[in-house]
């Protein structure tokens, strides 16, 4: 597969890809938006689903929320070297 | 049994056997032959009650067959035939016979109808497994496969003086709806077994232990049946038990938080099966008529998902020798194949539209929804974007792209073996047909389907829900670099705490064996078997030998008596029977 390795090798293939990642994510946010009010909202079963681009917000905040809390009680309690249990 | 039906399980579990005998492409045929076969006996099953056998006044059932058994017994067979696929080229009869052993057992839990014939094939299923890891032979998988072995003997244990306390106490073995038991001491030892197969927290560090340290081909086979069948049995005897929602949902986290810190590309991968079964236990327990069908829809998905991605970890530890995430790195370059079918499962796992997991999740969390479980709802959410952080972001970005950390030429990395990418491409192209045609699945799940995946709602805020955690791993990409650590589970306690604990009562014990058990010892045994000892010996030597010196020394001279008699001279026995006759007149003219 040469064409990733093209893509990814090429620093200006690389920002373009990023600029790409970033254009879908405003895609999203719009259509996530916008297509409820022209088609009218699914079936929500929570009001807090019928919030703006509400898929969005809450997966940004999950995955921050992810990575922070488990790193910190990674790092204050789980995390162990690796020889932890031979010793 | 009635005739007309075959067990599918029996099949696989006594067909293996024919394998050592055969060679060449032949055993390759029938290797895939087995399975397949499997598979269409299982298609071929009609709903009822068959092979009903009668042991000690007890009616034991091998085969409930209706449409719960059948969709986990069709996935179960289907994951077998994919399994053998991959493992086609092990030159290992005994792997081969494990596996199938394994599958076939899964096979044998799902279509029992009684508790004892559940019994039989749990266990089986549990000895299957532990051998399919120490069939690596590393060191670390014989101490791996002996915890393992060690936690499934407590789970059979729980299980069997449940299955005997309820017995005892309803007179029957039939496998039904436990509710109406709820919160009774079997109900609560039945429950405990199941929800350790089903590695729910705090009973699941068995897994990651275990399947980062199976062979390359066992661990895909591994992640299939354990915790599925337990899921199954979950559905049969304790859907609606509200516990199961709580406990669930933590699991799903659970194994999120963990997948964050792991360093071991098939560990991560094995908290992320504790996180998906976290939905299928939150599932069972929500009960509705959806939620079963969600966790029957995504235990079917998650099989062949896993399936996928833990043979796209295998590869790469095969051809590279590599098993930690901060070793690996620019894998895209030599194994762009592994790579797109890897994805494949990981979209799926991520629920990304058009992928399997997209029409089996939503599911479960749309009946969290339905149920009004505010925070199960949300819980489940976030799992989901934590499961495309790890799964779909942070293991492939680590071991394909990210850092090429430096190698020597042999653990570069190439293509595995074409049979291996077939396996993969046979999962990847099952999750893709599952996701694109959900029609295919739907018919067939245990309640009729009112359910339609492909809404426009959830088809944004999926996407945007993916497209924003993706952003936050970007972001927060430095922070996630693997770290060479390991992190502690509650197998701390078999680990690390079962070590102390002998370590401090070594002592004590010691003392108490040398002092007071020594002295109980002393006084009830040895004295006890010395005195009797002794007595013996005088009865022998007093009696026994006295006898027999009697009874020798008459038989001396009662001998000598008669060699005087039998001098060898013929004067001398007339003489004796002249005499004889002699005597004989005269006692009869006495008797006269």
């Amino acid at each position: 597969m040469s064409f990733l390795e093209r893509m990814l090798a090429d620093p200006v293939r690389r920002s373009r890809l990023k600029r790409w990642f970033h254009v879908g994510l405003v895609v999203v946010v719009i259509a996530e938006i916008a297509l409820p009010l022209v088609f009218g909202g699914g079936a929500a079963h929570f009001s807090f689903e019928n919030f703006p681009a509400w898929g969005s917000i809450y997966g940004f905040v999950s995955c921050v929320a992810i990575i922070v809390v488990s790193k910190l009680i990674g790092k204050a309690w789980l995390m162990r070297r690796e020889d932890h249990d031979d010793s | 049994m009635t005739l007309g039906w075959i067990h599918p399980g029996l099949v696989l579990i006594l067909g293996a056997w024919v394998l050592p005998l055969l060679r060449g492409r032949i055993k390759r045929a029938a290797m895939l032959l087995l399975p397949a076969a499997a598979l269409v006996l299982c298609l071929a099953s009609t709903p009822g009650t068959h092979g009903v056998v009668r042991v000690l006044g007890q009616e034991l059932v091998l085969g409930r067959v209706d449409a719960t058994s059948l969709v986990f017994a069709c996935v179960f067979s289907l994951m077998a035939c994919i399994g053998m696929v991959f493992a086609l080229r092990v030159e290992d009869d005994s792997r081969h016979i494990t596996a199938l052993t394994y599958a076939g057992s899964a096979l044998g839990v799902t279509f029992a109808g009684d508790l004892l014939t559940l019994y039989v094939f749990w266990e089986v299923m549990a000895i299957a497994s532990t051998l399919l890891v120490w069939q690596s032979r590393e060191p670390s998988a014989v101490a791996a496969g002996f915890r393992y072995l060690l936690v499934h003997v407590v789970g059979g244990l729980a299980l069997l003086a449940g299955i005997v306390l309820h017995w005892s106490r309803t007179g029957s073995l039939a496998f039904e709806d436990m509710g109406a038991f709820s919160g009774g001491a079997a109900w609560s030892l039945i429950l405990v077994a199941f929800l350790l197969n089903a590695a729910v927290p705090p009973l699941g560090a068995w897994l990651p232990d275990a399947y980062a340290e199976a062979t390359v081909t066992g661990a895909v086979f591994m992640t299939a049946f354990t915790t599925k069948s337990a899921v199954y049995v979950l559905i049969r005897g304790f859907a609606g038990t509200e516990l199961l929602v709580w406990l669930g949902a933590a699991m799903a986290i659970y194994g999120v938080v963990y997948a964050v810190l792991e360093n071991d590309a098939r560990r991560l991968l094995a908290y992320h099966i504790i996180s998906q079964v976290g939905y299928m236990v939150c599932g069972v327990g929500i009960g509705t008529e959806l939620a079963i069908n969600g966790t029957t829809a995504h235990a079917f998905a998650h099989i062949l998902y896993k399936a996928l991605l833990f043979m796209g970890a295998g590869a790469v530890l095969q051809t590279t020798g590599l098993r930690k995430l901060s070793e690996m790195g620019g894998l895209y370059r030599t194994m762009p194949k592994t790579l797109g079918l890897y994805m494949v499962g990981a979209f799926a796992i991520s629920a990304v539209p058009l992928f399997s997991g997209f029409v089996s999740k939503s599911m479960v969390v749309s009946a969290a929804g339905e149920t009004h479980r505010t925070a199960v709802f949300l819980m489940l959410t976030l799992a989901s974007a934590g499961t495309f952080l790890h799964t779909g972001l942070k293991l492939p970005y680590y071991m394909f792209f990210g850092r090429e950390a430096h190698r020597p030429p042999d653990r570069r990395g190439r293509e595995p073996p074409a049979n291996m990418l077939a396996a993969m491409a046979l999962a990847a192209l099952a999750c893709i047909l599952l996701g694109v045609f959900p029609g295919l699945l739907y018919p067939h799940l245990p309640n009729p389907v009112d359910y339609a995946p492909y809404t426009l709602q959830h088809v944004t805020s999926t996407l945007g829900l993916l497209g924003f955690t993706a952003l936050g791993f970007f972001l927060l990409l430095e922070h996630l670099d693997p770290e060479p650590t390991i992190s502690l589970d509650t197998d701390w306690f078999y680990r690390r705490g079962a070590a102390a604990f002998v370590k401090r009562i070594q002592r004590p014990l010691a003392r108490l064996e040398s002092g007071t058990v020594g002295e109980i010892y002393e006084f009830v045994i040895r004295r006890p078997v010395l005195g009797a000892a002794t007595l013996l010996r005088r009865f022998d030597s007093v009696v026994v030998d006295s006898a027999l010196v009697g009874a020798g020394r008459s038989t001396r001279s009662l001998s000598r008596l008669l060699k005087t008699a039998a001098s060898g001279h013929a004067q001398h026995y007339g003489l004796l029977m002249a005499a004889g006759l002699l005597a004989l007149v005269a006692l009869a003219m006495l008797a006269r």
